[in-house]
C-alpha cells in the first residue's frame, strides 16, 4: 500500500487543533450557535463531537475547516489561525456528495484536480485508497451504479486523498442503515489508524461517539458549548463486541448523565 | 417530453427590500426608455429604414389607429380567439380522454408507440395546408388546425401521468379493495392532474400559434392575416402593434393559465391549500 | 466483470419479434384503407388511396428524386437557424448565470420574447431578411431561442449545497466550480431544452417556407395542398417527419454521449471505455 504512513495515534502529545474562547453567533445575533469553547486536540487522536440537535457540534466543525469564521476567540490548526479552507484539513459529510459523471476513481482524484494537475502517482495513489476503503473492483464505477454504502466508502477515499493530516467527518454514516454503519465504523477506526491522521467526527450517537474515540466531546445547546470531555481509555484495536461491556457502559452512563444533567 | 420547457417569469425569492426594488424598477424602465429613445433617433438620424424599422412613436400611433381611431382590430382579435378556444377546447379535451385510454391500456399503447413517436417528430403545423385542402377555406380548417396542433401536448402529458402513478399509493389503493373505476378516479386522475395542467399549458400556446399559421395561410380574417396584410404594405408600424398586442395576450394568457392551475391543482400552492382547506371546514360545519 | 449483455444475434432476433407485429398492424390498416376506398366506402377524393400514396412517395424519392432538394433546404434552414439561436441562448445564458445584474436586466425581455407567439413575427422576418433562406433561418433562431435559454440557465443556477460545501472545503476557485461542478450539473437540462429547440427550428423553417419561399419542403407542401393532390402533399408531409426524426436522434445520440450518467447502458459502457483507457495510460 502506497498510503504514507504517519506516527501512530494519541503517541505524542503535540496539540494540532486548538480553540480559544471560540463563540459563534448566527444572522440576526440571537442565536449563539457556540459560545467561548476552549479546547486542545492531541496529534493522532480520535475526537468525537456528541450531542442533540442544535448543540453547536457541526457548526464547530465548519469552524474548524474554515467554512465559516468565528464571531469571536481564534481556531489554530498547527499553530496558524484558521482564515479559510486549507489543504492540511479535509472534509466528509453526511452526503457522499459525488459527481454523478465522474467514475469512483476520477471522484477521488477531484481534491487533487482542484490543487493542480493530478500525476501519475496521484492516480496511482487515489486507486490504492480505493483498494483500501474496499472498492478497489469499483474504480470505474460512476456513483449511480454503487449503493449507498459504497459512495461513502468513495467519499472516504477522497477524504484521504487529500493527504491532509486533520480529518472532519460530520455525520458521515449516518443516512445509512446500522449493519453498514457498524461495518464501515470498524473499518474507520483501521484506516485512519494505518494513516494516522487527527480525526474530528461529528455524532448525536452516544455508543458510536465512544466507540470509536479517544476523546469525547460532550455538547449541550443553548448556548452551545462542550459540557464535558470524557477520555475512553478502551484498548485498541476494538471488537464490535466491546459495546457491551461494563467499561464501556459505564462511559455511555457518564455522557447521559452530562446530556440529561443541562 | 413535453414537460421540460415550462418555465415562466422567475419568481423573486427571498425579496429584496422595498427600496432597492423600487430602485432596480427605476433602472428597468431606465434601460427600457433609453432604448426607445436610441431606436427613435437612429430612425430620425436615418441610420434605420423606419420602412423596415418602425419608429417606436409610429408603433404608438398605429396602436391609436387600429384600437380607437379605426378600431378594426377588435373583430380580427375577436375572431382568432374564438377560434383559438374552440380549437383548445376540442383539442385538449380529446387529449385527455385518448391519453387516458391509451395510458391505461397496455396493448393499446404498445402498438401506438411507433406512430405516437413519428406525429412527434413531425411538424405537427405542417399538415395545416393539407387540412385547409382537405375541409375547405373558412372556420371549420382552422380550427382542426388547432385542435391537432393541440391535442398533443395533452395527450403525452396525460399519458405519461396516468402512467406514473405512484406504485405505493396504488398498493394501498388495492389493499383497500378498490375497483379499477375507482382507482382510476380518486388516484391516477387526481394524481395526474399537475402534469396534465402543464400540457394544458403548452397546448394553449401552440393554439394560438397554430390559429397564426392559419390565418397567414388563408389570409381572410383574424389577427395573423391582418399582421401579414400590414407587412405586405410595408405598414411596419401596424404590424408591430399587432405583434405586441400578442405579447400582451400571451402574458394574459400565461397568468390565466397560471391561476387556472391553481384553482384547479390547488394542493401544490400554500394559497391554494389554505383556500380549500377553510371552505371545506365552513362546509362541514353548515 | 462478466460482460452481462446479450449477444448480436439474440438482440436482432429479439428487435424482429418486437418489429413484426407491428408491421403486420400497419399492412392490415393499410389493406382495410385501400379496400375501404376501392370499394367505394370512402369516396372523399381528399382521402387517397394508401397505393396512391404510395406511387407519390415512389416518384417523389426514386424516379424523379424532386423531395431531395427541398429536403436539404429546409434541413439546412433548421440546422443552421438552430445553431444561431442555441448559441445566442447558451451564451446570454452562461452570462446571467455568472452575472446577477446581467440576469436580472435580460429576463425580462426573454419573459416578454417569450409569451409573444413567435411565428406571428413571420411576415416582419420575411420583410427583414428576405424570401431566400435567411429569413427561414432567422425564424428558426427566434423560435428555438427561449427553450433553450430557460433550460440553461435553470441548470447552470441550480444549487447543490452539499457541493457548494464541498468544493468549498476543497478550496476550489470560481473558475473551478464553474468548470466542474456548474457545467456537468447543467448539461441534462441544457440537452433538454436543446432537443425542445430543434424541434421548434424546424416548425420555425417550415412555418416561413409556407408564408413566402421559393425552395424547400414547406413550399412543396402547400403547392401539392393546393393543387389538391393529396396523395403527394402526404408525401411530402412525410419527409417532414424523416428531418424530424433525423434531427431527434441526432440530438437523443448526443444527449446519449454527453450526458451518459444518466442512463443505464451508457454508463457501464463509460465505465468499461474508462477502465480501458486507465490500462493503457498507467498500465499495471
Amino acid at each position: 500500500m502506497n498510503v504514507e504512513r504517519m506516527p501512530n495515534h494519541a503517541a505524542s502529545g503535540e496539540v494540532v487543533v486548538s480553540g480559544i474562547a471560540v463563540g459563534k453567533t448566527f444572522a440576526d445575533g440571537t442565536v449563539i450557535a457556540l459560545d467561548n469553547t476552549t479546547f486542545e486536540i492531541k496529534r493522532g487522536s480520535f475526537v468525537s463531537l456528541v450531542g442533540p440537535s442544535g448543540c453547536g457540534k457541526s457548526t464547530l466543525l465548519r469552524l474548524i475547516s474554515g467554512l465559516i469564521t468565528p464571531t469571536s476567540g481564534q481556531i489554530s490548526v498547527h499553530d496558524t489561525p484558521v482564515t479559510g479552507p486549507r489543504r492540511d484539513i479535509s472534509m466528509m459529510f453526511q452526503k457522499a456528495t459525488l459527481l454523478e459523471w465522474r467514475t469512483s476513481l476520477e471522484n477521488v482524484l477531484l481534491p487533487t484536480e482542484i490543487a493542480g494537475t493530478p500525476t501519475k502517482a496521484d492516480k496511482n495513489r487515489a486507486l490504492d485508497l480505493l483498494k483500501l476503503v474496499g472498492l478497489g473492483d469499483f474504480a470505474f464505477s460512476f456513483p449511480a451504479q454503487l449503493s449507498g454504502g459504497m459512495q461513502q466508502r468513495v467519499a472516504l477515499a477522497r477524504l484521504l486523498q487529500t493527504g491532509a493530516d486533520i480529518l472532519l467527518l460530520d455525520e458521515p454514516f449516518g443516512a445509512l442503515d446500522e449493519f453498514t454503519r457498524e461495518r464501515l465504523n470498524t473499518e474507520l477506526m483501521r484506516i485512519v489508524a494505518e494513516v494516522g491522521a487527527t480525526t474530528i467526527f461529528v455524532t448525536h450517537n452516544i455508543s458510536e461517539a465512544i466507540f470509536l474515540a479517544d476523546q469525547v466531546f460532550v455538547m449541550t445547546s443553548r448556548p452551545g458549548r462542550v459540557a464535558k470531555i470524557v477520555d475512553v481509555d478502551l484498548e485498541r484495536p476494538r471488537p464490535l463486541s466491546i459495546q457491551t461491556s461494563p467499561e464501556f457502559n459505564r462511559l455511555v452512563e457518564d455522557v447521559r448523565v452530562t446530556l440529561g444533567a443541562v | 417530453m413535453a414537460e421540460a420547457a415550462q418555465s415562466g417569469p422567475t419568481k423573486a425569492s427571498a425579496g429584496p427590500s422595498r427600496s432597492l426594488r423600487n430602485r432596480r424598477l427605476m433602472t428597468h424602465a431606465g434601460i427600457f426608455l433609453t432604448l426607445i429613445i436610441a431606436w427613435e433617433l437612429a430612425s430620425r438620424a436615418g441610420w434605420l429604414d423606419p420602412l423596415f424599422y418602425p419608429r417606436p412613436s409610429n408603433i404608438l400611433n398605429s396602436f391609436w389607429l387600429i384600437y380607437f381611431k379605426n378600431g378594426n382590430v377588435w373583430e380580427h382579435l375577436g375572431v382568432t380567439m374564438s377560434l383559438v378556444f374552440m380549437g383548445f377546447v376540442g383539442g385538449s379535451i380529446l387529449g385527455i380522454v385518448l391519453g387516458s385510454l391509451v395510458g391505461l391500456n397496455g396493448l393499446v399503447r404498445r402498438f401506438l408507440k411507433p406512430y405516437v413517436i413519428v406525429l412527434e417528430a413531425t411538424p405537427r403545423i405542417a399538415v395545416a395546408p393539407l387540412l385547409i385542402a382537405a375541409l375547405g377555406f373558412g372556420a371549420t380548417s382552422k380550427i382542426a388546425i388547432i385542435m391537432l396542433v393541440c391535442f398533443f401536448a395533452p395527450f403525452i402529458n396525460t399519458l405519461s401521468g396516468v402512467m406514473n402513478v405512484n406504485a405505493e399509493k396504488l398498493e394501498l389503493f388495492r389493499s383497500l379493495g378498490a375497483s379499477k373505476w375507482q382507482i382510476l378516479r380518486k388516484l391516477v386522475l387526481p394524481d395526474a392532474v399537475p402534469i396534465i395542467m402543464a400540457g394544458e399549458r403548452l397546448a394553449l400556446t401552440a393554439a394560438l400559434s397554430g390559429a397564426l399559421v392559419a390565418e397567414f395561410i388563408q389570409r381572410d380574417q383574424g389577427i395573423g392575416s391582418l399582421i401579414l396584410v400590414y407587412t405586405r404594405n410595408l405598414n411596419m408600424a401596424s404590424s408591430f402593434a399587432c405583434i405586441f398586442t400578442l405579447t400582451i395576450l400571451g402574458f394574459l394568457i400565461f397568468r390565466g393559465m397560471e391561476l387556472v392551475d391553481q384553482y384547479i391543482a390547488f394542493w401544490k400552492y400554500e394559497a391554494g391549500r389554505e383556500r380549500v382547506s377553510a371552505k371545506r371546514r365552513r362546509a362541514m360545519r353548515s | 466483470m462478466p460482460d452481462s449483455r446479450p449477444s448480436r444475434g439474440y438482440r436482432f432476433l429479439d428487435a424482429m419479434v418486437r418489429f413484426v407485429p407491428h408491421l403486420v398492424l400497419l399492412i392490415v390498416l393499410l389493406c382495410l384503407w385501400e379496400a375501404a376506398v376501392a370499394t367505394g366506402m370512402i369516396t372523399s377524393i381528399m382521402i387517397p388511396r394508401p397505393s396512391a400514396i404510395g406511387g407519390a412517395i415512389v416518384e417523389l424519392y426514386v424516379t424523379k428524386g424532386t423531395i431531395y432538394k427541398h429536403f436539404f433546404i429546409t434541413l439546412t434552414e433548421a440546422v443552421v437557424g438552430f445553431c444561431i439561436g442555441a448559441a445566442i441562448a447558451v451564451s446570454l445564458a452562461v452570462c446571467s448565470s455568472l452575472s446577477d445584474v446581467f440576469k436580472r436586466y435580460v429576463i425580462p425581455y426573454a419573459v416578454v420574447l417569450n409569451v409573444t407567439p413567435g411565428i406571428a413575427l413571420t411576415p416582419v422576418v420575411i420583410a427583414w431578411f428576405g424570401y431566400g433562406m435567411g429569413s427561414k433561418m432567422a425564424l428558426a433562431a427566434i423560435l428555438c431561442f427561449f427553450p433553450i435559454f430557460v433550460n440553461t440557465l435553470t441548470g447552470l443556477v441550480q444549487i447543490d449545497e452539499d457541493r457548494e460545501e464541498l468544493f468549498k472545503s476543497l478550496g476550489a476557485n470560481n473558475t473551478q466550480i464553474f468548470t466542474k461542478m456548474r457545467v456537468p450539473a447543467a448539461l441534462p437540462l441544457m440537452f433538454a431544452g436543446l432537443k425542445i429547440g430543434l424541434t421548434t427550428a424546424l416548425i420555425g423553417a417550415v412555418v416561413a417556407e409556407f408564408a413566402q419561399a421559393t425552395d424547400g419542403v414547406g413550399v412543396l407542401m402547400s403547392r401539392f395542398s393546393f393543387q389538391l393532390n393529396m396523395a403527394a402533399s402526404i408525401a411530402t408531409l412525410l419527409s417532414m417527419t424523416v428531418i424530424g426524426l433525423l434531427l431527434f436522434y441526432t440530438m437523443e445520440f448526443l444527449d446519449d454521449r454527453i450526458v451518459f450518467w444518466r442512463r443505464e447502458s451508457r454508463r457501464a459502457a463509460a465505465s468499461r471505455a474508462r477502465a480501458r483507457s486507465w490500462q493503457s495510460q498507467i498500465g499495471k
